[in-house]
């Protein structure tokens, strides 16, 4: 296998890695029209609880499901006590504030109850690899896109998936038709915090090890990743995700002069793709009404 | 339970932003509604009481203390600069710790590459923190709420990165300390820690007034207009581009000013951490929302809230300082619960009621 | 409603005066005047100028408590690092339950007050001026300071005002600085003499080597790589490749292809934290098997546990104990370490490197505290200054810690160790290879200059 081939594998490792957590960000902004800042640390969160039950025991696979099965509950939690009480207030920047606070507290809480060493996540897929490539990226790519169609089919052909992408598009007329709100923000909370805890798991085993700042580095290149698809494609936040991770490897081989400054590649991308396409490379065009 | 939050005194009806002569035309509601005489005389004594502890401070604290209210001083302006993007103009902006880095470095390269008097680089900082928001202002103007917050998120989080790579302090350390007599106070009478209050609290002064006749001006009608009904404005005649980028300009030189005189206080402009400018730029946006977003004074009291919470913070959790984070985290959420609209905004409700009320019957 | 509402803001109200209140109840004392500057008479035989001292440095202790200055993170990403600490707080309670300290003939209790600084220099040094003051009316000395730029911080305010910034917690070579007598580095090797030893471990395994390296995009990459450029001047050696990664990153997959790519035959893994394990892991993903060396910041049971086989048998070097090294279980300096943290912060992971770290520097303070001569700043200062000690802590067996008059780096004396790998659940360690190279005195000159005082 040549250097390019094995860079682009590289870029595809970690793209899949972004996709991943722009999947849950995205799931949160189309349910629920927030920038979830906390999404990477509760993903963090989720996945030092999956960590700690395979390390009492559990198979990874259970641990996963476990861990997202709590992460829901967690979700659904968080929406009904910090967030809605907020919201109702009505002032976007009080909700951005909120999930700020959280970033700040799920982050040193993982640390108080999971210890600040790092850590090494096990994975529940088979080691070695195929055609070259690591059996982990191949899983997490596949587990990516089976998501991605249950969440489509859930969206687009589901009543609950009607009322999800009602109430985040207009909260008050869609309670005028008798749909209860709050639960189905609930529900967007619950599902997205869910994809987390997968995501953060599964990103947590493909990578050599994971500690606090596992989400933090992701998330700047995740945000990218869900910019760049225009935040309520499902789709465009995986293949973005891969687009940037691509970019990101192949800067690193062949462009010296970023050496250490390969952020800015993701951010010239976002810029250029939003002043040529406001709405990003997957995203709809809105109209705006006066 | 939860009030809506009352935006009266800033909302402003649309069709009176943009008029063209600059007069506002007969029987649409003024910007600034009149304030009741009793109101306005329980302001002045706010205003002489602050001032008289404002003023009086710097002798009463040990020099430490002096150095947080400080801290605390230019984070209220980089505050003040975000509040009028942000609260005012409603563009959300993460990247204001970039501005304010911006700011930090020029005045610190100025000082130890160029023997620069401290106090001559203010404007020079404030000068290129404004060049720099004006280029991100202009893509700034193709992409809105969001993915701004994502563009200005990025530039956060390159800043250090920039820094780290360009910047070459002692032994190659992306860090540039000014010798620390070149911040000596030029006033004989005042201490050195004093000295660096007063420069702050005067910039803050200063900034504070021009930010109050800002908003006071047409300019910060059409601001408000752009923030609540951005087509409607533009229908109305205000030029959306330029309103949006000059604020971008302004706000960013407000956080270039303060991360000039950060390097003063702190005596430092630090490139070495990556996410101390991310960490910055949180800082400024907690400060307008939990001080009361879209106020003058709001970022003042937001940020000597958070400086005084941070500080005291770490002695409530002795042995398990990790948590330090998680009860800062809990506050600012407690915060925005208890006073939806800032501890500035609680005030005026506050006052406002107190103002309606008949004179005698305070009830309790 | 209007009550409750009226009671909610009284309460917030009420809160933030506490708060203020709290952080705010001294009574600024602006008689400073009366401070002695300047030197005193025993200031005479003294390499340490005092005229400009802020605070007269020859003043004894009052009473019979010495306190200890420290700022390091606490909270946040680089929390682990606070684990340090718990090495050198068991050490002197431990000393303190035996009675104390000797100290210029005296005899004194250890007191110290630490803050969290979350690796923000400004923090650090906010914390120091308050704990130490600006008079240095507070604590005695200033003590394991973690982090290069939070050091360096620090490093003008305490000179002046002549307060020991001791042992401070990183490797760079700037702590060689003359022009700065009041900060002295750890026993942590200058990162320079890293790259020294790996050039001459290069020179017998493999004298023709070329040399790829992983830095993390700051000083502390630019020292190794300066570092081994100065140290294979005149060999066959050759530098090839080099990739950067930005600082808190922790993974380097894109780096470390490229870098096995490169043809070349040695690696030099300047990675910390978690990019070192995902570097050696990567490496091994690529099929790539160069002689490797691991910064020694990367020694660490966690750390090398993570990279697990793909670390087996890369080098570094130390001069402290590796506690997983079976040869010391019966050792009777690491039984004391054992036991006295088991009793003084059982927390603490005896087995964590840098808690062993921790307990030697606390070590070393001790020692240098009975070797001065009256119980001032200046006679501790002077005394770490001209320190020879061995056999104390968890140092390694010949290894001496011997700073001078010209000669300020304690870290001077090597041991190449070797990562011994014998499976997942074995117990991994860093075995010692060889003699203890000796570079005592020669840091200055295996350091190029801008890196000191750049």
């Amino acid at each position: 296998m040549n250097l390019f081939t094995e860079q682009v594998l590289n870029g595809v490792g970690n793209g899949v890695v972004y996709g991943s957590v722009a999947l849950a960000l995205v799931l949160i902004f189309r349910t629920t029209s927030v920038l979830n800042f906390a999404q990477g640390e509760m993903a963090l969160f989720s996945t030092y609880i999956s960590w700690k039950l395979t390390t009492e025991g559990l198979p990874v696979v259970g641990a996963i499901a476990l861990s997202a099965a709590i992460a829901f509950v967690g979700g659904a939690v968080i929406e009904r006590l910090l967030i809605r009480p907020v919201e109702e207030a009505r002032s976007p920047l009080n909700v951005v504030i909120v999930t700020l606070g959280l970033f700040l507290g799920l982050n040193s809480l993982a640390q108080l109850v999971f210890g600040t060493d790092p850590q090494l996540m096990p994975s529940p897929f088979p080691s070695g690899e195929v055609a070259g490539i690591d059996k982990d990226t191949i899983g997490l790519i596949v587990v990516l896109l089976a998501e991605c169609a249950l969440l489509w089919l859930l969206l687009q052909k589901t009543r609950i998936g009607l009322k999800l992408r009602a109430v985040a598009s207009n909260p008050e007329s869609s309670r005028l038709h008798g749909i209860n709100a709050g639960t189905v923000l609930m529900l967007g909370w619950a599902l997205s915090a869910a994809i987390g805890a997968i995501a953060g798991s599964l990103v947590a085993s493909e990578r050599t090890g994971f500690d606090a700042s596992l989400m933090q580095q992701i998330l700047v290149y995740a945000f990218a990743a869900a910019a760049l698809g225009g935040f309520d494609s499902l789709i465009g936040a995986v293949v973005s995700g891969l687009i940037i991770g691509v970019a990101d490897a192949l800067t690193i081989e062949y462009v010296e002069a970023l050496d250490g400054i390969e952020v800015v590649l993701p951010l010239g991308l976002i810029l250029v793709v939003l002043l040529v396409r406001p709405n990003g490379l997957f995203g709809k065009r809105t109209v705006e009404r006066v | 339970m939860s009030a809506p939050v009352d935006k009266s005194d800033t909302t402003v009806e649309a069709p009176a932003a943009g008029d063209g002569a600059g007069t506002a035309p007969a029987g649409t509601p003024p910007l600034w509604p009149p304030v009741p005489a009793r109101v306005r005389a329980v302001r002045v004594v706010i205003g002489v009481v602050l001032a008289a502890a404002a003023l009086y401070a710097p002798y009463y604290f040990e020099p430490a203390t002096n150095r947080l209210l400080s801290q605390a001083l230019y984070i209220a302006i980089a505050a003040m600069g975000l509040n009028l993007l942000t609260g005012f103009n409603g563009q959300v902006s993460i990247g204001h710790g970039a501005f304010f880095g911006v700011g930090a470095f020029t005045t610190a390269i100025l000082m130890v590459d160029h023997g620069w008097t401290f106090e001559l680089t203010i404007p020079v900082a404030a000068a290129l923190s404004a060049l720099v928001g004006l280029a991100v202002g202009f893509p700034a103007l193709r992409v809105r709420g969001l993915y701004l917050a994502l563009i200005t998120l990025g530039l956060a989080v390159l800043f250090p990165r920039l820094t780290m790579k360009y910047v070459d302090g002692t032994g190659g350390v992306a860090l540039l300390r000014p010798a620390r007599s070149q911040f000596d106070s030029l006033l004989t009478f005042l201490d050195d820690d004093q000295w660096a209050y007063g420069l702050c609290l005067v910039a803050l002064v200063v900034l504070g007034v021009l930010a109050r006749n800002l908003v006071h001006s047409r300019m910060g009608r059409a601001l408000v207009a752009v923030r609540d009904q951005e087509i409607a404005a533009t229908t109305v005649g205000v030029n959306l581009a330029a309103t949006k980028v000059t604020t971008f300009a302004i706000s960013a030189a407000y956080a270039g000013v303060a991360g000039s005189l950060s390097v003063m206080v702190d005596r430092l402009a630090d490139g070495t951490n990556p996410i101390l400018y991310f960490q910055r730029s949180i800082e400024f946006l907690v400060a307008v929302v939990i001080g009361g977003s879209a106020t003058i004074l709001g970022p003042v009291v937001g940020a000597l809230l958070l400086v005084a919470l941070r500080r005291n913070t770490e002695d409530l959790i002795e042995g398990k300082e990790v948590l330090a984070p998680a009860l800062y985290g809990a506050a600012l959420i407690a915060i925005v619960f208890v006073l939806p609209d800032g501890v500035v905004g609680g005030f005026r409700r506050l006052l406002a009621r107190w103002a309606a009320a008949p004179s005698n019957q305070e009830d309790h | 409603m209007r009550i409750r509402r009226m009671a909610r803001y009284l309460s917030v109200l009420l809160a933030f005066t506490l708060v203020a209140a709290g952080g705010a109840c001294s009574q600024r004392d602006d008689d400073d005047d009366d401070t002695s500057a300047g030197g005193g008479d025993s200031a005479a035989s003294s390499d340490i100028p005092t005229e400009d001292c802020v605070a007269d440095p020859t003043e004894p202790v009052e009473g019979d408590t010495i306190t200890l200055a420290s700022s390091y993170p606490q909270s946040g990403l680089t929390a682990a690092f606070s684990e340090i600490a718990r090495g050198w707080m068991a050490y002197f309670e431990m000393m303190n339950d035996q009675g104390g300290v000797e100290f210029g003939g005296e005899t004194f209790q250890i007191d110290w007050v630490e803050r969290d600084d979350e690796y923000n220099a400004a923090r650090t040094s906010a914390n120091i001026e308050e704990l130490v003051g600006q008079d240095g009316e507070g604590a005695f000395a200033v003590f394991s300071v973690v982090g290069t730029a939070n050091n360096l911080a620090i490093r003008d305010f305490l000179g002046e005002l002549c307060v020991p910034d001791i042992f401070a917690a990183t490797g760079s070579p700037a702590w060689g600085n003359p022009d700065y007598p009041w900060l002295i580095g750890s026993t942590l090797p200058p990162y320079t003499l890293e790259s020294q030893r790996f050039a001459e471990l290069l020179e017998e395994e493999q004298p023709d080597a070329e040399v790829a390296m992983l830095l993390q995009n700051d000083d502390f990459g630019a020292a190794y790589r300066e570092g081994l450029e100065q140290a294979i001047e005149g060999t066959d050696i050759t530098i090839g490749d080099i990739q950067e990664y930005p600082t808190g990153a922790s993974e380097v997959a894109s780096q470390i292809t490229s870098l096995a790519n490169s043809g070349a035959t040695a690696f030099f893994n300047g990675g910390t934290l978690l990019a070192c394990p995902d570097a050696l892991s990567q490496a091994a993903a690529n099929n790539w098997e160069p002689i490797t060396w691991v910064s020694g910041t990367c020694i660490s049971k966690t750390l090398m546990g993570i990279a697990g086989e793909a670390g087996a048998g890369v080098y570094s070097a130390s001069n402290i104990k590796d506690p997983l090294d079976p040869q010391w279980d019966d050792d009777e300096a690491m039984q004391e370490y054992r036991d006295t943290l088991a009793q003084y912060q059982p927390e603490a992971d005896p087995d964590n490197g840098i808690v062993a770290y921790g307990w030697t520097q606390a070590a070393i303070l001790v020692e240098a505290m009975a070797n001065a001569e009256e119980p001032t700043r200046l006679a501790l200062m002077e005394s770490l200054r001209n320190l020879e000690v061995s056999d104390v802590g968890l140092l390694l067996p010949g290894v001496t810690v011997r700073t001078g008059p010209d000669d300020p780096y304690m870290g001077e004396q090597l041991q190449l160790v070797r990562y011994n790998f014998q499976g997942a659940d074995a117990r991994n360690y860093f075995e010692t290879v060889g003699d203890i190279a000796d570079y005592e005195g020669q840091t200055a000159d295996l350091t190029p200059e801008d890196l000191i005082s750049g």
